[in-house]
């Protein structure tokens, strides 16, 4: 099998957020590429949708959903799959990403990524349903492992076997979200190294890097501020089993100015080559309201987490 | 075996019953505890509170119900802050804690049941109509307030991400003009698929421009009730604001539900004799005119 499923290596993404609308635009950034959050575009007939095909024109882009519920005993959404896909046309999406979870049944959506129970009967159901999937797409799906928080009592599996059988009987692409992996095994007392080593590499066509944040009991993966040293070392890790593979920061609240987002990413090259951090790296050039994450509180009591990833609002602009 | 019985045997509960018990639990209103003693979720596990862990396991550091109440907290915060977001103006004049009292019990009665948080907001401004005080009546008091200040936010946000004419020419004033007088009060419009005309029972617009312009401290003060009619229309995919005299807004419907301008004016002209307060003239219309289409009310004519 080829590495990364035959997808191009795309280098160091960032994920477009409406707030850096307005400077990758003006400034058109040297990004080696981005990542969208598919719901965001996939009605959009508005601004969203008209930067996102400005951007298409400049950058690679990747589709990255959150709602696709490949998980849920709920019947799976054709119109959505159709806008999707149409989408994903249109922007000529490279790939085409979601999560391992699902986000409601009985109609409902919570909007939240939920976990699954890590079974020989939700092995079956999944891979059934990325089938399906991906037959409609014409393309081979990505899935992610999400940041969880809870395990069930029936799993008769680990997290890294499902993640692994699921994609080898599929014939899907893996997003290998470390951060998840840290903080789900920070959550779950397990070991995050085994969890990496364990996958089936030629199949992560993509790395996710994030920031989290830290309650002393447990962790949430909120998006919010730098990736750790730790999930560093777990990235680099995962660099050297892969090849390396198209890597993306993910930034949703508190977000900095462009240039520190992108800034972050690029720290990757560093952790790749083994030199640590400078201590004072960010220092010299941050100015005032560049790092609103500072402002933000790092942990606290469990029922004052903020509401983890993930959010996406447009805020319309109005005169 | 069937699922009751199988509510006796939790650990062997089928994915569909698993996660139908986890929503019921996580989206209680009333937390962990109680959705666990739900009726919905009994009917699938007959779980006394101490007994989770017999679906939901343990950390070393947490208990099963709070780990649980990690996703119970997220979900009510996660859906307030995005209706929060939907509404700010709204949120604003009400406050934090008002506000998100309003949205909670909006979550309740109409969960999301699409793959967008961008539909959350739908059916904000029609809840709050069905929850107004009973004996509200004439005139238009608080709740009515509300009501047009969310219909007023809900209705740019779809302007914002709705169709637009920002790939097209819109019809153009030298248009209009080149008809001749004859042809133009017999020509029909067609609207702009932005186009939006707007009637409330509260000036919401200038309220609107003051809590955007308001700092953090500042008192917002509430209007006496008063019509208000407004367009909205995008151009350049920003959503612009356009206050409407009574008989531009009736002139407006009469183009949009396809009469003839002649026909439009006509009625515009039995508004404007009522309303002593307006000027109406030949000059006035072709000024509208002329306004609307600089604006990019048209797409064409019909």
């Amino acid at each position: 099998m080829q590495p990364r499923l035959g997808h191009d290596h795309l280098g160091l993404g960032v994920g477009l957020r409406s707030a850096h609308f307005e400077h990758i635009l003006s400034h058109k950034p040297a990004v080696d590429w981005f990542e969208v959050i598919s719901e965001n575009y996939v009605d959009s007939l508005g601004r969203p949708r008209n930067v996102l095909a400005q951007i298409a024109e400049r950058y690679p882009v990747v589709l990255h959903g959150v709602s696709l519920s490949i998980g849920s005993t709920d019947p799976l959404d054709f119109e959505y799959l159709g806008k999707l896909k149409k989408l994903g046309k249109e922007v000529r999406a490279r790939w085409i990403s979601d999560h391992l979870c699902w986000t409601g049944v009985l109609g409902r959506n919570t909007h939240d990524l939920l976990p699954m129970p890590y079974t020989e009967a939700s092995l079956r159901h999944v891979v059934e349903r990325i089938r399906v999937v991906q037959d409609v797409l014409e393309r081979p799906l990505v899935l992610e492992n999400p940041s969880s928080y809870v395990t069930f009592a029936q799993s008769s599996m680990d997290e890294w076997e499902f993640v692994s059988r699921m994609a080898e009987e599929a014939d899907c692409g893996l997003l290998l979200d470390v951060n998840n992996v840290y903080v789900s095994s920070f959550n779950h007392d397990m070991d995050p190294e085994t969890f990496i080593r364990s996958l089936p590499h030629e199949r992560i066509v993509q790395f996710h890097l994030a920031g989290h944040s830290d309650y002393g009991t447990h962790l949430i993966d909120t998006h919010d501020h730098p990736v750790i040293d730790r999930v560093w070392d777990l990235y680099r890790l995962a660099h050297e089993l892969t090849g390396g593979v198209s890597t993306l920061l993910e930034w949703d609240a508190n977000i900095p100015p462009f240039q520190v987002v992108h800034d972050e990413v690029l720290k990757a090259k560093r952790f790749v080559a083994g030199e640590p951090e400078p201590a004072d790296a960010a220092a010299p050039e941050a100015r005032e309201g560049d790092e609103p994450w500072r402002d933000a509180p790092l942990g606290g009591a469990l029922r004052d987490a903020p509401a983890p990833h993930p959010l996406h609002h447009i805020r319309p602009e109005v005169q | 075996m069937t699922e009751k019985a199988l509510g006796d045997e939790p650990e062997r509960l089928p994915l569909d019953a698993v996660q139908r018990w986890f929503q019921a639990v996580i989206t209680h209103p009333n937390g962990v505890e109680e959705g666990v003693s739900s009726q919905e979720a009994q009917r699938i596990a007959h779980l006394r509170r101490d007994e989770i862990e017999r679906i939901v396991r343990r950390s070393r550091q947490l208990s099963a119900e709070e780990r649980i109440g990690i996703y119970a907290f997220a979900y009510y915060a996660r859906l307030l802050e995005v209706l929060g977001e939907g509404f700010p103006s709204l949120r604003r004049l009400l406050g934090q804690e008002v506000f998100e009292g309003f949205a909670f019990e909006y979550l309740e009665r109409y969960p999301s049941r699409s793959y967008t948080l961008d539909h959350l907001g739908a059916r904000f401004p029609r809840f709050l109509e069905e929850t107004r005080s009973a004996d509200a009546g004439e005139p238009p008091a608080w709740p009515e307030l509300l009501v047009d200040l969310a219909l007023l936010e809900w209705e740019i946000a779809k302007v914002f991400d709705g169709p637009g004419l920002e790939a097209e020419r819109p019809l153009a004033p030298a248009d209009l003009e080149a008809l001749g007088a004859e042809r133009f009060a017999s020509a029909r419009l067609v609207a702009a698929p932005s186009l939006r005309l707007l009637a409330f029972r509260f000036p919401v617009n200038d309220l609107y421009t003051e809590i955007r312009n308001a700092g953090e401290g500042d008192e917002i003060a509430l209007p006496s009730p008063a019509p208000e009619r407004l367009a909205l229309c995008r151009s350049d995919f920003i959503v612009r604001r356009y206050p409407l005299r009574p008989w531009q807004h009736v002139l407006l419907e009469a183009l949009v539900a396809g009469g003839t301008v002649g026909e439009a004016i006509a009625r515009a002209a039995a508004v404007a004799e009522a309303d002593e307060s307006t000027a109406f003239s030949e000059d006035e219309i072709g000024r509208a005119f002329g306004a609307w289409t600089a604006a990019g009310f048209f797409r064409a004519l019909a």
